[in-house]
């Protein structure tokens, strides 16, 4: 709580006889004003700027410098900053360590680039670079660390982004580091914020992966979706449920780019892959998500997956783009009635922010010529009037019940 | 919070030998990397590539310059592959005249790695364009970094430069010289 809130509030208390006055200065002493932080935080702006102007001489100075000098000044950098966190770590200083060795990761890369570059190496294929991916996942695992796991993440999508763009050509190596590694560490010890980034970083790689391939873009979604299955099956129901996120996401953007440009048959012959091909994986991912979700107990999260129903096989036009309004309305529905289930008052707005979305959608795309438009808007104002009402009822009475057995019932879900 | 952080057991000894492993390996990796260079100078076939600097201003903000090589656009002709070449692909290019003190020639441009005769040398790349009559092509030896002590910082203008370029056996390509 804090210390400024306090001092405003609580004389109030004491006047309305919630607490008396000596239980507010207790109350006060307990919370002291966070002063101190701030205080702690100094030494290490000063040494940051230290280390600036330090990297601005050498910077300015690099082209001057033997290659040899320039070998020695990466590589002291490299073993000075892993040391710094050895010891830091050692002392129990876990943040500032796991920090000084993930700026040691950072320098590693540093140094395989600056130095083929001194050498004016030319790099034909990922292997050089491979291995900072490799030096990421190793020290993710041997300092079992979910910050040196994510940041691996980012040098994974980076490394990908070159070899992809750079070589043309997609280094399976990192992608299998990625997720077999990574995912190994996420699936042993999960994580909230790790599972995110893991996920999304995974999404990266399977879009860069059809973008060098020259696929239809449709195929992304068969590693997006193994992703969003590995959510079911990871026993931390928390954990899965931040991995699912980015699939979920991508598919949901997807289903409103149908809704939106599905009209023209165009754009949807350019997602059509041959239908038993891509049918049959998908319908492969769908036994191992619904294999997982059963096996865990959760398979109320079964209508995530209206947003993968393949529409794009039906004909262009308006009854492609009615059918993708009609998923995403069951979409939203579905979340919608999840959410009141669980009495969860999150999923409750995500679901009326999906809700309104898909109207917005069909408000805009909808109108056609032989309905009058304003009998179109009329009907969509009393839809969303109507939506708006019966929320705020079911809200009211899920926090009614939410409130009685107080804030215990929640974690059970 | 300090007797919580204390009761957690360290982690166990092989893992304090492993983080020390696992930097001796980035710095052999790092060290490895330099002995390749100098590895590609000492084992490489020389070859001369012509080019000329496509801006020498750019030099009193950076500290390389982008080279524009003779060989970076061939002949349609040249192309030597099953299918038609498409861009971002990788290639070999054959190059004529290895080892001579004049500019080589390309021999023809390959989808997988031809054999290399007496005096010729192969050098990889990508196709960047591909044109009716022409293709377009990179060697990723078009940005030099110059020294600061090279004949490239003293003047502006830009004139014609022979490109001293190796090519290691195992196919890796370095810039050693580049003089007017």
């Amino acid at each position: 709580m804090s210390h400024k809130f306090l001092r405003i509030e609580s004389p109030a208390w004491v006047a309305e006889g919630l607490i008396t006055e000596a239980q507010r200065q207790l109350l006060l002493a307990r919370y002291p004003p966070d002063a101190v932080p701030a205080v702690g935080l100094l030494p290490l702006l000063g040494s940051l700027l230290v280390a600036l102007s330090a990297l601005s001489v050498v910077a300015a100075n690099w082209a001057a410098l033997p290659p040899v000098a320039r070998l020695a000044l990466l590589l002291s950098s490299l073993v000075g900053s892993y040391a710094g966190g050895h010891y830091f770590m050692q002392r129990g200083n876990r943040t500032l360590g796991r920090g000084l060795v993930g700026l040691g990761l950072v320098l590693f890369g540093v140094s395989i680039i600056l130095v083929s570059q001194t050498y004016q190496l030319v790099g034909y294929d990922a292997s050089g670079l491979l291995a900072w991916v490799v030096a990421g996942v190793a020290l993710a695992y041997a300092h079992r660390s979910r910050m040196l796991a994510a940041l691996t993440v980012l040098i994974g999508a980076a490394v990908q982004t070159y070899c992809t763009q750079a070589l043309g050509s997609f280094s399976y190596a990192t992608a299998a580091l990625l997720a077999g590694g990574l995912g190994y560490l996420w699936w042993r010890r999960p994580d909230g914020l790790l599972s995110t980034v893991l996920s999304a970083g995974l999404l990266w790689q399977a879009a860069l992966w059809v973008g060098v391939s020259h696929a239809k873009i449709t195929w992304f979604f068969i590693p997006a979706m193994v992703v969003y299955a590995a959510g079911d099956w990871q026993p931390d129901r928390h954990a899965g449920r931040n991995a699912q996120a980015p699939p979920l996401i991508a598919a949901y953007l997807f289903a409103l780019g149908l809704a939106l440009f599905g009209e023209t048959d165009a754009y949807a012959g350019l997602l059509r892959p041959p239908v038993l091909a891509y049918l049959g994986a998908l319908a492969a991912v769908l036994a191992l998500s619904v294999a997982g979700k059963k096996q865990r107990g959760r398979l109320d999260t079964l209508p995530d997956w209206l947003l993968l129903l393949p529409g794009f096989y039906l004909p262009g036009g308006l009854p492609l783009a009615i059918a993708t309004l009609v998923v995403l309305y069951a979409h939203a529905g579905s979340v919608l009635v999840r959410a009141h289930r669980a009495g969860d008052a999150d999923q409750l707005t995500l679901g009326t922010v999906l809700f309104v979305g898909a109207t917005m959608v069909a408000y805009f795309k909808l109108t056609w010529a032989f309905l009058d438009k304003s009998l179109f808007f009329l009907l969509g104002g009393v839809l969303l009037l109507g939506l708006s009402w019966y929320l705020r009822r079911r809200n009211a009475r899920v926090l009614a019940a939410a409130g009685a057995p107080g804030p215990a019932a929640k974690p059970t879900e | 919070m300090a007797p919580v952080a204390a009761a957690v057991p360290e982690a166990p000894p092989r893992f304090k030998l492993l983080p020390r492993l696992l930097v001796g390996a980035q710095v052999l990796y790092v060290l490895g990397v330099a002995g390749a260079g100098y590895a590609t100078t000492a084992l490489g076939k020389a070859v001369v590539l012509a080019a000329t600097p496509a801006d020498l201003t750019t030099l009193k903000t950076t500290d390389f310059v982008r080279l524009r090589y003779a060989v970076a656009t061939v002949p349609r002709a040249q192309w030597q592959g099953p299918e038609a070449p498409h861009t971002r692909q990788s290639v070999y290019v054959l190059l004529a005249s290895a080892g001579a003190p004049a500019a080589a020639t390309v021999l023809g441009v390959y989808a997988a790695e031809p054999r290399a005769a007496a005096g010729q040398a192969v050098l990889r790349g990508w196709v960047t364009d591909v044109f009716p009559r022409t293709l377009g092509l990179r060697y990723g030896l078009e940005r030099y970094y110059v020294p600061a002590a090279s004949v490239l910082r003293k003047s502006t203008v830009a004139r014609p430069l022979r490109v001293q370029v190796r090519i290691a056996p195992w196919g890796q390509a370095r810039i050693v010289e580049v003089s007017e």
